[in-house]
């Protein structure tokens, strides 16, 4: 890993050049917030907000993506015959400024997308043409547990560049050929002075003690699925009070699940992949009219079951979470991911119970 | 707000220890700052965890549709009104209820105070002598009026008290009038704009709507098993994200609320980009009541103006 | 109804409601026209609810 110094005007003049070779994506305010959108040229991304609102994962997913279509006109050659859109846009870009909880995201999705059996091609082409500059994080949220989920506010692992703020200038590690071949569009090359990976692992554990909450997984794969399923002390308050709608799971870095619909306008037929929320009530909704998850419980019981329990099963490889806690600050009715992990791992199916933590 | 809870505390105790109710529905504290949990007590553990102060924004009245238990239940004026509103559609019978009635003093804007603050929000404080909040995190600390901190329709709520009850937790609080404030004023903005800049600022207004489907679900009125946005046979509107199904939704589900909605706020409260879904109900609520003289869930008798047929109902529209 | 749609940017010559018995069919002519007409005046502005390919991604 190779470590070089961008001076802040030399960045601002680095992002201009990139906008030869790539689209850009940076967080951009909108109203109170920061969402991440396509950047103008002139248009700098900010880099110090303070978690995006929703996650970027729709850089790579969007929410609702036309996936095929064809004619309904029977004249036409594609009558009825389903096709990949011709306007697909998949040219190379670049994601400025995204913090690495959401990068470290990705390769937990992609295990959806990605199988020996299946490839989503929406999602790779994406996912590939697709280069991560992030910024390691030094102003986590109270709600922010990242370090406990198996991220971290300095997780280089899943990023192309990742820059660390110094002041007048960012101290930027190259991680991959992708990120090699960014800085050389940038034209940022600039070798760095002596002792900067120092200063490097000297913030980096700065930032990592100001993450207070965490999460508790360690017992989460020792636990029997069918205590934890069955285990009303953790479900029946939380079920109570959610009311079923699809904020934690849309603002979720790490949910994957999506409806495809098709809609006719005219002689043309799209078929449109939208997110979807194991929140609501169509979600596994059989054409036979049952649904095994046909209660607000059962559909509770699903994200948290899956993220901390089947994944952590299924994959061996830590829970389906990154301690974003965008949940845990966006949640209308105050339903926290820590709260229900930490009851998760330490429940006792003997006396059904468990410890519970304020946060 | 302490006496508050303590009363609630105290009644609930009794109602659970007498049997007159299965259980009481209010709040407990929340995990994070300006967001406090519906939750249900049925013994003394449970109780314990109630509170109360300006962070019980959502509308109780959306947990006890169509329950079977006999409920103890906390009800502001607007939650009171939306649990008449049930009674009178017959999602919950008035004998199944023990209304503990709560004199309101507003509750506050979790998406103003966040958009004030200089970053995360650790700690909310409310000084209840001098009427400010006191917002702070990692930083900063800023104090306000709790008049500019409050939600919008809170701030020009003019039946704060209970419309019903069995009993109340305190005295009564002094009710704002329309001539103290304007209840329609947001909606008279909206209504002096021409058409291409109404059609700009609800363009505007929705650009962010993710279709979470939070303000639906935060809402009591909002109780049908199927909505019509979830129906696919027939598909009434698109499920995407395009802009023209994403005003289909919020304008028809307004309309859905036309003469019921209570403008309780738990729509914007819940909301998590922070739109005014109320510049669509408001309307409603300021058109019923200027043209039928109503007000939604005042009674348990009265049903809204659009379910019932009158002779002299106004039909000006008709040419 | 009407109310609300043009409180959101829906021009009120696009919307029309009108009471005609059977036995009425001036009335029908007449109003016809008059909306075919405040219809056609509103050519120039932006079609509202039309939708021929959703837009997303």
């Amino acid at each position: 890993m190779k470590v070089i110094k961008i001076d802040k005007n030399e960045w601002a003049d680095g992002v201009e050049k990139l906008h030869d070779n790539y689209r850009l994506i940076g967080a951009v305010r909108e109203k109170s917030y920061h969402i991440f959108a396509t950047l103008k040229p002139g248009q700098k991304p900010e880099m110090e907000y303070v978690n995006s609102r929703i996650s970027p994962k729709y850089v790579i997913y969007p929410q609702s993506e036309i996936i095929l279509e064809c004619s309904m006109d029977e004249n036409d050659e594609d009558y009825k015959v389903y096709h990949e859109p011709g306007d697909k846009n998949y040219e190379e870009k670049a994601v400025l400024g995204v913090r690495p909880c959401d990068a470290d995201s990705l390769p937990l999705v992609r295990r959806n997308f990605d199988t020996d059996e299946y490839k989503d091609p929406y999602w790779l082409q994406a996912f590939e043409t697709t280069t991560l500059v992030g910024l390691a994080c030094d102003a986590p949220c109270p709600s922010c547990f990242c370090t406990s989920a198996g991220s971290g506010p300095y997780n280089d692992q899943n990023l192309d560049i990742m820059l660390v703020d110094n002041g007048d200038h960012y101290l930027a590690e190259i991680l991959t050929d992708k990120g090699e071949k960014l800085a050389g569009a940038a034209g940022w090359d600039k070798d760095t002075e002596q002792g900067a990976e120092d200063s490097i692992e000297k913030r980096k554990t700065g930032a990592e003690s100001k993450i207070t909450s965490k999460v508790n997984t360690d017992n989460l794969a020792n636990q029997s699925l069918l205590d934890l399923y069955d285990a009303t002390i953790i479900w029946e308050k939380a079920a109570f009070a959610c009311i079923n709608c699809g904020t934690c799971t849309y603002a979720c870095p790490t949910c994957w699940c999506f409806d495809v619909q098709d809609e006719v306008h005219g002689r043309q037929s799209y078929r449109i992949r939208n997110w979807d929320s194991c929140m609501y009530p169509l979600f596994t909704h059989h054409a036979s009219g049952h649904n095994p998850r046909g209660t607000k419980l059962d559909r509770l019981r699903q994200r948290f079951m899956h993220k901390l329990k089947y994944y952590v099963d299924k994959y061996e490889d830590g829970i389906q979470c990154t301690g974003c806690g965008r949940c845990v600050s966006l949640c209308p009715v105050n339903i926290d991911i820590r709260r229900i992990c930490n009851m998760m791992n330490s429940y006792d199916p003997e006396s059904c119970t468990c410890e519970v933590t304020a946060s | 707000m302490k006496s508050y809870t303590e009363k609630i505390k105290e009644i609930s105790k009794g109602l659970l220890e007498e049997g007159k109710v299965d259980m009481v529905i209010g709040y407990r504290k929340g995990s994070v700052p300006l967001m406090h949990q519906p939750f249900f007590a049925q013994n003394q553990q449970e109780i314990d965890e109630f509170v109360w102060d300006s962070n019980c924004g959502l509308n109780l009245a959306n947990y006890v549709t169509d329950r079977q238990e006999k409920i103890g239940i906390l009800a502001t004026g607007c939650n009171s009104r939306n649990i008449a509103t049930h009674i009178v559609e017959g999602k919950i019978k008035r004998e199944q209820l023990y209304i503990i009635g709560i004199p309101c003093k507003g509750m506050l804007d979790r998406h103003k105070l966040a958009a004030m603050a200089d970053g995360p929000i650790t700690t909310v404080e409310e000084d209840e002598e001098k009427g400010t909040v006191t917002i702070s995190g990692d930083g900063f600390s800023e104090t306000v009026d709790k008049t500019e901190a409050l939600q919008q329709n809170c701030s020009i709520c003019v039946h704060r008290n209970p419309v019903i009850y069995d009993e109340l937790v305190a005295d009564e609080v002094k009710e704002q009038t329309r001539d103290e404030v304007d209840p329609y004023a947001g909606v008279k903005e909206i209504e002096a704009m021409s058409p291409e800049e109404k059609w700009a600022h609800f363009d505007d207004l929705l650009s962010a709507c993710i279709r979470c489907y939070a303000c639906r679900n935060a809402c009591p009125l909002c109780y049908c098993p199927l909505c019509f946005v979830d129906e696919s046979k027939p598909q009434w509107v698109g499920k995407s994200i395009d802009p023209t199904d994403v005003r289909t939704f919020h304008f028809l589900r307004a309309y859905h609320c036309a003469g019921r909605c209570t403008d309780c706020g738990a729509c914007v409260r819940a909301c998590p980009v922070g739109i005014n879904v109320r510049d669509f109900t408001k309307k409603l609520e300021k058109d019923c009541f200027e043209l039928y003289g109503w007000e939604a869930g005042m009674s348990t008798e009265q049903r809204p103006p659009l379910d019932t047929y009158k002779p002299d109902d106004p039909e000006e529209f008709i040419k | 109804m009407k109310n609300l749609l043009e409180h959101m940017g829906i021009e009120p010559e696009r919307l029309h409601f009108s009471w005609i018995s059977s036995a009425e069919s001036t009335k029908f002519v007449d109003v016809a026209t008059k909306v075919t007409e405040a219809v056609k005046s509103l050519e120039n502005k932006e079609k509202k609810f039309v939708k021929t390919k959703p837009k997303v991604a």
